[in-house]
């Protein structure tokens, strides 16, 4: 059903990824390079946004697609799609990195050593968007949101605070803070469904 | 917290990581109950969450940081490639790890090789030492030939005059002298007993004319066989006016004027 909203070129990306991964397993040095030249900007963006430091970034990037060079076959194509995986991992990875740092006392007590696990099946709405499709809508949305329910989701998700401690930094109620956090995520779900 | 729909509440939550402990725990404990429902939602969750990382301000890594990655990768795919190059401190770039890499290596033979030249040098100055001890020697052995065959003239040739010396101890020996016009004066000793300590021989000329002070001449001593060989190749006064010879015992160094009684004297004639 879902595969008659596939464009032409989002299938094409798909599959390409699919192709490249599986050459990845046979430790095909041209794969991984595609890859990462497909990839690495957004990755690279989404960690420089946590860590907020050139050097540190390019050191969080390089642990991940060295960690993908390595463990390839930790992800497994038949579970979900491969950027949502990778951007899972570049986060987690830069989130570590900022306790490290000690920026950040709270400890995420989950998915910290773990590779990501990303849904087993990924929703219609995501194959029927390609990756610059898909960016624009999530800004669009999340620029439309109030800006203490968009600070909320970005605390959450590039500092890596609980709801406690947005609520905190917000000075507003936990109880406010979840519902932020929850309606902001399901807008987005139905903004991206709209779009498809 | 205990119906179905509660937990699906905490699925966006849980998917970005903003749960609290306790409300994490009850969660994952329902999941692993086998809920599928709330299994999917989670899967979406994550998915969605993951879109998030859309929001960053686009950026561009460095070509360095994939120069990087690509050597690690290519040294990890060669066969036989077993370890696992880290490649962190990626604020400095390869090339410079490389050129740090070739400035420790200069270092190391830097190190070596002045250590190396410092070694030559040794070498080279214990033979220059050694040769100049050689070339020494052998200049004392050709003087002394020199000095032998000097002596050996003047001792044989037929212009020389013969002097003889008389102690004025009798218990000491008669030295002998050979005094020729323009070769000099060879003087020698045998069985002679053994100087004190810090003093030695001294030769001197008496002069022919009245009131004439002795003319010092050179120093020697005996040796360990108490045997000695004085050689004077330029008298400071000529045979002619000279009277006699006379040794006396002086300080280390010789005296410009006697200071003991001569103990030996030899008139020339």
């Amino acid at each position: 059903m879902f595969l008659a909203a596939f464009s032409p070129k989002e299938s094409d990306e798909v599959s390409r990824d699919a192709t490249l991964l599986q050459r990845l397993l046979r430790r095909d040095v041209n794969a991984f390079e595609e890859i990462y030249v497909r990839h690495s900007r957004i990755v690279y963006s989404l960690v420089l946004r946590i860590l907020r430091q050139g050097s540190t970034a390019e050191e969080v990037v390089q642990d991940v697609f060295l960690q993908l060079w390595r463990n390839s076959s930790h992800y497994d194509a038949h579970r979900g799609p491969f950027i949502p995986w990778l951007l899972t991992l570049a986060r987690n990875r830069a989130l570590d990195q900022l306790r490290l740092k000690g920026e950040r006392q709270r400890r995420r007590e989950d998915q910290t050593e773990e590779l990501p696990q990303i849904a087993a099946a990924a929703p219609e709405y995501e194959r029927a968007l390609d990756e610059k499709r898909r960016a624009e809508r999530v800004r669009s949305l999340m620029s439309s949101l109030p800006a203490a329910q968009k600070k909320a989701i970005e605390l959450a998700y590039f500092e890596g605070l609980s709801h406690s401690e947005i609520a905190a930094t917000l000075n507003e109620p936990l109880g406010t803070v979840k519902s932020w956090i929850r309606n902001g995520l399901l807008r987005l779900k139905e903004s991206l469904q709209a779009s498809s | 917290m205990s119906n179905h729909d509660q937990f699906r509440e905490l699925i966006q939550g849980y998917a970005l990581g903003a749960l609290d402990a306790q409300e994490r725990s009850e969660l994952e404990s329902h999941l692993a109950s086998g809920c599928d429902e709330c299994s999917k939602a989670l899967d979406e969750g994550r998915w969605l969450v993951s879109q998030l990382a859309y929001l960053a301000p686009g950026a561009e890594p460095s070509e360095l940081l994939k120069g990087r990655l690509l050597q690690t990768v290519r040294a990890e795919a060669r066969p036989g490639a077993t370890s696992r190059r880290t490649v962190r401190g990626s604020a400095v770039p390869w090339w410079m790890w490389a050129g740090v890499a070739a400035l420790l290596l200069f270092s190391v033979y830097s190190a070596w090789n002045v250590r190396r030249l410092h070694n030559e040098i040794g070498t080279l100055r214990e033979q220059a030492e050694t040769q100049k001890k050689e070339r020494a020697k052998l200049e004392q052995e050709i003087t002394a030939a020199k000095i032998q065959a000097h002596e050996a003239m003047i001792w044989s040739d037929p212009k020389s005059v013969k002097i003889k010396m008389p102690a004025k101890d009798p218990n000491m020996p008669q030295l002998e002298a050979m005094w020729h016009p323009e070769m000099g004066i060879v003087v020698r000793g045998w069985k002679m007993p053994s100087l004190r300590e810090k003093r030695v021989l001294q030769l001197w000329l008496i002069p022919k004319k009245a009131g004439g002070k002795p003319m010092p001449s050179m120093t020697f001593w005996p040796d360990a066989h108490g045997t000695f060989t004085a050689m004077v190749e330029n008298p400071p006064d000529a045979m002619s006016d000279t009277q006699a010879l006379a040794i006396t015992e002086e300080p280390v160094g010789g005296s410009a004027q006697p200071t003991s009684t001569p103990m030996w004297v030899g008139g020339v004639s």
